[in-house]
């Protein structure tokens, strides 16, 4: 029990040391660089007014180092800075934008799951035949293609030429779930890569595991083969998909972004895109450390749950 | 399938995408006069664009910059996180060897398009900005794989008997430990490559490293999506290129990987 207990005192700090150096990292990347700061993000518009006034709203004439506890003490206290084009707080912005972009994320994770064990399952089953030849060679293939890319192919064949689907999701506004037609041609995209990956792994470990000795000695005792698939054999397969599970994350992060500018989506990700393009620190800072931390949290809950799951395999930290 | 089969798969799919990255900039004329945004006919195989460029011209001009940025990024990446894993591995002392790779462990849980786009709020990158940014991003991984394999290769007693056979560090650490970590290197890069490629053309997709006029096909899908409905193929084409070439590379790499199957326990889910 010691062990485990180390393992997640360990897992534990680690993440709290990647929390630290997301927001460092943040900070760094987006206010410690080299030259005038307010110059460079007052770009097209030169303007002395504007600069100075960027200047001020930033704090840019304190040290570095002040500024960046000034701005690590608000986050402990929830506040994330206010927009430098609208002056609004960067909370509000975020509120705004998480709807759509959760109701995105838990659908698109509710259909992984099933769809991606299933998959593995059924290859795995059929291990060296037709369907296993076919779900592998398939996975493998869309496992690599952007999700930018797909989209729009997928747009122009079931939404312009055949027209079964709305191609984008503009003026639906932020209540999506009324119009469900809308959400299919994104969820479907977001789980392209996650889905194959996920399957792939599923696929290795219940092959793996049905062909261990244990697995033999079950189907030798009379246990019936979906006994022995589902009780036996799944679970064993079950610690690396739930690691791979926390990796998809990123993708998914990444997924989220490219989907919601591909179809019109009002969410956290055109948010972040909209103030990259406005060069609208605050709101970057904000939303990369919302982001930042939410990828630490996930990871090091796969972690433990997957530590749980094969004590002996040794999860790294 | 069987493995030589895939291997012929993937050289199928890869073929016209890299031929055309490769030598479509040799292929092209002088551009010719604009013509009006996204019409079909007149002249134009495919077309024309969002402001009225041949759109052929722009598919045989727009793949260079996302195979010569990945291969780069590719490259780079490689060139920080070896060194950096085969000193991890090979020295004795334990605060070093926690000071290089720890680091890498926390770098390691930030979303890479997130890094990307935070860079991209600042400073305008170019081409040679988002290689070195894509880079940046698989440094942490690579290294970690490539320490991996290197510290189990210096672990042997073969490592021993060189250090005591007074061999120099440099002789051990490339001819020995780094010629063992080769394989797995190998198998890492056509991983690594497939990601920096999706990378890559996603930052350009979303105007990351790019003119939001140049000929690069993830931004010919961007840019002339407002035309998807009269002029489809200024989308379809840079975008089927670009399916061909990530799904090609993937399938390339795989059906090489398993055919010099050493390491049944590859990282590829």
């Amino acid at each position: 029990m010691s062990g485990l207990r180390s393992f997640v005192a360990r897992r534990l700090l680690l993440g709290a040391l990647q929390t630290v150096a997301v927001v460092l990292l943040v900070f760094a990347l987006t206010e410690a660089l080299p030259g005038d700061a307010a110059v460079a993000l007052a770009g097209d518009q030169p303007d002395p007014a504007r600069i100075a006034a960027i200047r001020e709203a930033m704090d840019l004439d304190r040290p570095a180092y002040e500024r960046l506890a000034g701005w690590a003490t608000g986050l402990l206290h929830g506040d994330l800075g206010t927009s430098l084009t609208s002056g609004r707080p960067v909370a509000h912005y975020i509120a705004d934008g998480f709807g759509p972009t959760l109701l995105l994320a838990t659908l698109t994770l509710a259909l992984l799951v099933p769809i991606g064990f299933g998959l593995g399952v059924l290859a795995a089953r059929h291990e060296g035949r037709l369907v296993d030849r076919l779900v592998s060679s398939v996975t493998l293939a869309v496992y690599a293609v952007p999700e930018f890319a797909l989209g729009v192919l997928l747009v122009t064949v079931l939404a312009i030429k055949l027209a079964w689907l709305p191609p984008t999701a503009l003026g639906y506004g932020t209540d999506l779930l009324a119009h469900p037609a809308a959400l299919v041609l994104p969820v479907l995209v977001l789980l392209s890569r996650p889905v194959c990956s996920l399957s792939r792994l599923v696929r290795a470990g219940m092959v793996d595991a049905l062909a261990s000795p244990y697995a033999a000695h079950a189907r030798r005792y009379g246990v019936p083969g979906a006994r022995v698939r589902y009780t036996h054999a799944l679970p064993n397969a079950l610690a690396p998909a739930v690691q791979q599970l926390a990796r998809t994350v990123d993708w998914l992060l990444c997924g989220v972004i490219v989907v919601e500018a591909l179809f019109v989506i009002p969410g956290l990700g055109t948010v972040l895109l909209n103030a990259v393009a406005e060069r609208d620190v605050p709101v970057v800072q904000g939303l990369a450390v919302v982001f930042g931390v939410l990828t630490v949290v996930l990871n090091l809950g796969a972690d433990l749950v997957a530590h749980r799951l094969t004590p002996r395999a040794g999860v790294a930290a | 399938m069987t493995t030589r089969r895939r291997f012929a798969l993937g050289l199928g799919v890869i073929v016209v995408p890299l031929v055309l990255a490769l030598l479509g900039p040799l292929l092209t004329g002088e551009p010719g006069p604009r013509a009006t945004s996204f019409t079909l006919g007149g002249g134009h195989w495919l077309g024309t664009d969002f402001v009225g460029r041949d759109v052929w011209q722009q598919v045989l001009l727009g793949g260079r910059t996302v195979v010569v940025t990945a291969l780069a990024a590719t490259a780079l990446a490689y060139l920080v996180a070896v060194p950096v894993a085969l000193m991890s591995a090979l020295t004795r002392v334990r605060w070093l060897e926690e000071l290089l790779m720890r680091p890498l462990d926390v770098l390691l849980a930030v979303p890479s398009l997130l890094l990307i786009l935070l860079v991209a709020s600042v400073l305008a990158p170019g081409a040679v900005g988002l290689a070195l940014l894509v880079a940046l991003v698989n440094v942490p991984d690579a290294a970690r794989i490539v320490r991996a394999a290197a510290g189990e290769a210096a672990a042997r007693p073969a490592v021993e008997a060189l250090r005591m056979q007074g061999e120099s560090r440099w002789r051990i650490a490339v001819g020995y430990v780094g010629r063992s970590a080769l394989r797995t290197l190998a198998a890492d890069a056509g991983i690594r490559l497939t990601g920096v490629l999706y990378l890559v053309s996603t930052a350009a997709f979303l105007g990351v490293g790019v003119a939001p006029d140049a000929a690069d096909w993830a931004v010919m899908v961007d840019r002339n999506r407002t035309g998807l409905f009269v002029q489809p193929w200024a989308v379809v084409v840079p975008a089927l290129l670009i399916v061909a070439l990530t799904t090609g590379t993937n399938l390339l790499f795989d059906a090489a990987l398993e055919k010099n199957q050493t390491d049944k326990r590859g990282r590829r889910p």
